[in-house]
């Protein structure tokens, strides 16, 4: 666990290393991401802020990759190998997890937890 | 408050159902909590099926039971390499002596909660060797009928809980390691020790409470296992999905649905393709026709 600076102090952040699957001629990840600067933050579920143009998970296939890495629902993802995803459209985000020639993609994801909730709430008094 | 009530047949987990055919039906109407309410469960609707869990005190227990029950491939470590039913002997008697059954007995407590524990383990090594879903499908209907002996699987995983909080409490007393949520867990006045925990808290989750969010972290750990859990009033917060515990890796999460963190009810995957017939992964519009999409990766 890592912080990244400028975020907020809460922002504690995952490393997931997720290896491709073929599935037929398909290289897939195992998840499905919503979100993006092009996109209306509205619909996003996940964030309170909602301007938040982040890029977000919004399905985990059960035993794919990415479950097996450690990605979950709801994630936020920060960076894909080393790429800035906090600030780019849908199709951008899309692209940088499928390049071809890539079978492994690191993230950092962001995810909030009960714990975590917590400890902030009592790191204000 | 809304309850699901499971009708009249004694099953305490309904077979699944779809759930923007069930939001829309439970909540209509457009006051704010309504919209909220059904945004959350339209944002998982395509990936999961909602099985309505029976809305007693028991049911974050139940809901949590069946799927370990229904979703296991091998039996856990911990569970594999112990006689569980041993465990009950080396509790204190405090704890035995208090302990209260939802059913009449006539063997010692004792007795009964080593036959609760043997239990469990019978049924999950029963589970995990059935490797067809309908099989699987079949055993939970069997266990899920509101008789005894669903009750004795739940109050041995109330005895799993009290016995990982004895163990983390001595961890936390020798400065050992422990995982966060022991801290909330027992930082609460009504709940500073172990002892305190059971008599104010667990020996009452079935009766007259159910289970707090730490608490809920304190039964996925026990279980070893991860539940994820999609809390619907808190959508549009980074709560919506909330982890108990969120520090277990590498666990494919058990699933629950809750509207308020009081009732549960169990999400189970929705079978869908997601790739066309060319090959390309789906793109799907959100039903709003707003300039929303999820892409599959």
């Amino acid at each position: 666990m890592s912080f990244i600076p400028g975020q907020p102090v809460s922002a504690v952040v995952q490393r997931i290393e997720i290896h491709k699957l073929y599935e037929g001629d398909n290289l897939i990840l195992g998840f499905s991401i919503g979100g993006g600067i092009d996109q209306d933050p509205t619909q996003n579920p996940f964030s309170e802020d909602k301007t938040d143009k982040g890029i977000y998970v919004t399905r985990v296939s059960k035993g794919g990759p990415a479950e097996v890495a450690g990605l979950r629902l709801g994630d936020k993802i920060m960076q894909v190998n080393g790429w800035d995803m906090t600030m780019v459209t849908h199709d951008q985000a899309r692209k940088k997890l499928t390049k071809k020639n890539e079978d492994v993609v690191r993230l950092l994801v962001t995810r909030k937890s009960l714990e975590e909730t917590v400890r902030q709430s009592m790191m204000q008094h | 408050m809304k309850r699901a009530a499971v009708g009249e047949t004694q099953s305490s987990v309904s077979a699944a159902e779809d759930l923007q055919t069930y939001s829309r039906r439970e909540w209509k109407g457009n006051t704010t909590k309504s919209l909220l309410i059904r945004k959350g469960y339209e944002a998982i609707a395509s990936e999961f099926n909602l099985c309505r869990v029976r809305g007693d005190n028991y049911c974050a227990l139940r809901a949590t039971l069946f799927q370990v029950l229904s979703q296991s491939k091998q039996l856990p470590a911990w569970l594999h390499d112990s006689d569980i039913s041993k465990w009950a002997k080396e509790m204190h008697s405090d704890f035995i002596t208090e302990w209260q059954f939802p059913f009449e007995t006539s063997m010692s407590k004792l007795q009964h909660l080593e036959q609760c524990l043997e239990l469990l383990k019978n049924k999950w090594q029963e589970a995990v060797q059935y490797k067809s879903l309908e099989d699987r499908e079949h055993m939970c209907q069997h266990v899920f009928r509101g008789h005894d002996e669903e009750y004795e699987l739940l109050e041995a995983l109330k005895f799993l809980m009290l016995r990982t909080a004895i163990q983390l409490h001595s961890d936390m007393e020798k400065g050992s390691d422990v995982p966060e949520f022991c801290w909330l867990l027992f930082a609460r006045d009504s709940s500073k020790c172990p002892k305190t925990f059971f008599t104010n808290h667990l020996r009452h989750v079935g009766f007259s409470g159910g289970l707090e969010q730490v608490e809920m972290c304190l039964l996925g750990y026990s279980l070893q296992e991860m539940i994820q859990v999609v809390r619907l009033y808190k959508c549009d917060t980074e709560e919506f999905i909330t982890y108990y515990p969120n520090d277990h890796k590498n666990a494919s999460p058990l699933c629950l649905l809750t509207e308020d963190d009081g009732h549960y009810n169990v999400l189970v995957p929705k079978k869908s393709s997601k790739f066309d017939a060319y090959g390309r992964p789906k793109w799907n519009q959100s039903s709003g026709g707003q300039p929303s999409i999820t892409t599959c990766l």
